[in-house]
């Protein structure tokens, strides 16, 4: 822990714990994203700040009996009754942060991060950007899936899946909304499959309320960067492709890429054969080798099954 | 000894912040009990100096300047607590809500620890940021790439850098750090080019070089509908009409709309916008034989040579 880094934190702990009257200890440590035992040393160090000339009046208190009880109580700190303005990067992180925010949210709360950010830049005295941000699927969607999620109830969905290139139509307990490796996602209960489920947001092209309650089912499974990897029936596929198709690493969660002498190596998680079509299907001739090979004779039969309707047509 | 010095540089900080008038290097030395207990003058200079350089390293203003007109000279320290205080904020509860859900929306710990300190401020001076009923929502970034770390910073300290991107070396004045969706972008001047250019980070092929002092070039206002047009996909701009089978492809099904034109047994004729710039071609050959270009006859012909080379050339 470097001292920069801890009289930076005690700069705003102090008008945090004054403006908080008494302060849990745990809590506290959580907001400032420190161990409890790092905070204790941090209210040791206050103990000896305080007012220039250093008579014991000038210096903090911290009320050790409380804080035995897992409380912080401070006083003497009235000289530092504000927190300092934000770092430059303290500010482009939350400015950051809340753009992905305002990505997901119902057009009520992209207003409201619109008019935070505007606030933040008057308190700042200066302006920071705000990066107008593209929205995942439609508003009307995430509104309607906000609104269910808060009244626990089960919804229909009009979903198209890619893979199968169909429509169906699933009942549905949603939970929550995600964002990961580049794409938004519902993630929710399916009442088919009784299992946890997630749905690409730009992909529901409906949701109807079914008017019935959701049950409690727990907390969702883990949706991190490596969901992919807990679905049993997917396989790995090695893919070396031509230098234009580097895309695919970054459009979807692949395990590598690796350059090689013709293009790019790249080994990702296939759920879905079909899925893997499309993809071979849309890269063409950019496609230079695939692993297993079964998968590229499948691709290529459909592909001479597709000719085959246009020499009819 | 860490705990010593922080300790002394808060007293600095309070000392500065107290004072009404610059405050001269000695009179600093006598206020503050860590500097008295300091005998070589030669060390107290060298420790306040680098601990006056530390506040200003955490973007603690601490302003140089006289009290005396005649004696310009005579220079004293002092923390302007206007500039140093954020000014009161009262936000309602929908931005209360959003600003309680960005606190956990980093998934790299250096960015999710300034925007934690970040709000801790605003509890600090009195918000509370709250989910509420947003805590369904769990948008996520992270700066997995490479780049990333380095144009972060770069971004922030107004750095040139050097880097290569489809295979030629580029220097660019970074001036912001963007994201959509989770995909990261660099937009700023391109010195080579002449003219503002954007860049996808993961796209960066060579390490992020540094090319110059922090603060090489002005901070720079970005007009946000501009950034946001070179980032979003074309703009449609062209028309197919297309055979669809029954059932089949929703995707393309939805954005198009159903048109009375010859289509084979089991398939219906839609007409679809789309952005002649784009990737159409792939994303109708992704579809298989469920989709069948009927209008235009050269985007025809462009799916029959992309099938056939894909069927033939391996």
């Amino acid at each position: 822990m470097t001292s920069n880094a801890q009289v930076s934190r005690l700069l705003a702990l102090v008008p945090y714990l004054r403006q908080a009257g008494a302060a849990d200890l745990a809590k506290t440590a959580e907001q400032f994203s420190v161990s409890q035992d790092q905070l204790i040393k941090d209210l040791n160090v206050l103990w000896f700040c305080g007012l220039p000339q250093g008579l014991p009046d000038d210096l903090i208190e911290v009320d050790q009996d409380a804080l035995e009880q897992g409380e912080i109580r401070l006083s003497n700190a009235d000289f530092l009754s504000r927190p300092m303005r934000f770092t430059p990067d303290e500010a482009m992180s939350l400015l950051v942060a809340l753009e992905a925010v305002a990505e997901l949210a119902d057009p009520g709360s992209a207003a409201a991060v619109c008019s935070a950010v505007g606030k933040l830049s008057k308190a700042q005295g200066q302006s920071v950007q705000v990066i107008a941000t593209a929205f995942a699927g439609s508003a009307d969607i995430r509104e309607s899936l906000l609104a269910a999620i808060a009244r626990k109830s089960v919804v229909r969905l009009t979903y198209d899946a890619q893979a199968t290139s169909t429509t169906s139509f699933p009942e549905v307990e949603p939970v929550k909304l995600i964002t990961r490796d580049g794409f938004a996602y519902l993630q929710a209960w399916s009442l088919e499959r009784a299992a946890w489920r997630t749905y690409r947001l730009d992909r529901i092209a409906a949701v109807a309320d079914t008017g019935r309650d959701a049950e409690e089912r727990g907390a969702p499974e883990r949706f991190d960067s490596g969901w992919l990897e807990s679905r049993p029936a997917a396989v790995e596929v090695e893919i070396e492709v031509s230098p234009q198709a580097r895309w695919i690493a970054e459009y979807y969660p692949v395990r590598s890429v690796e350059r090689s002498e013709q293009g790019w190596v790249v080994r990702l998680l296939v759920a879905d054969p079909r899925w893997l079509n499309g993809l071979l299907l849309r890269l063409g001739d950019q496609v230079l080798r695939v692993s297993p090979q079964a998968a590229l004779t499948a691709a290529r039969q459909i592909a001479l099954d597709t000719l085959a309707g246009y020499e009819v047509g | 000894m860490a705990a010593r010095k922080s300790e002394r540089i808060m007293n600095l900080a309070i000392c500065l912040l107290m004072a009404s008038r610059f405050l001269p290097k000695r009179e600093i030395r006598e206020a503050i009990e860590q500097y008295r207990e300091i005998a070589s003058d030669q060390s107290f200079d060298k420790m306040f100096e680098r601990d006056k350089e530390e506040l200003r390293q955490l973007g603690v203003p601490v302003l140089t300047g006289s009290n005396d007109v005649w004696h310009p000279e005579d220079i004293g320290y002092r923390i302007s607590r206007e500039d140093y205080e954020l000014a009161p904020i009262d936000f309602d509860a929908a931005e209360l809500a959003v600003l309680g859900i960005a606190s956990q929306v980093w998934d790299t710990a250096t960015q999710a620890d300034q925007a934690k300190t970040a709000l801790a401020k605003l509890r600090a001076a009195g918000a509370e940021p709250d989910p509420g009923r947003l805590a369904a929502l769990t948008p996520s970034i992270g700066g997995k790439e490479e780049a990333f770390a380095p144009m972060w910073q770069a971004v922030l300290r107004r750095i040139p850098v050097e880097f290569g991107y489809h295979g030629k070396q580029r220097r660019l004045q970074p001036w912001v750090i963007t994201h959509r969706l989770g995909a990261w972008y660099v937009y700023g001047f391109d010195l080579d080019a002449g003219e503002p250019r954007i860049y996808r980070l993961t796209r960066v092929e060579s390490q992020v070089r540094f090319v110059g002092e922090p603060g090489s070039f002005p901070p720079q206002v970005v007009d946000s509908a501009e950034l946001a047009a070179r980032i979003e996909p074309a703009k449609p701009d062209a028309q197919a009409i297309l055979a669809i089978r029954d059932h089949r492809a929703p995707v393309l099904r939805r954005r198009s709309e159903p048109v009375a034109a010859q289509a084979p047994a089991g398939f219906s004729a839609h007409r679809v916008e789309y952005a002649s710039l784009g990737d159409f071609v792939g994303e109708v050959c992704a579809q298989g034989p469920d989709v069948i270009v009927l209008d235009p006859p050269e985007l025809r012909q462009r799916v029959i040579d992309h099938l056939r080379r894909f069927a033939e050339a391996l």
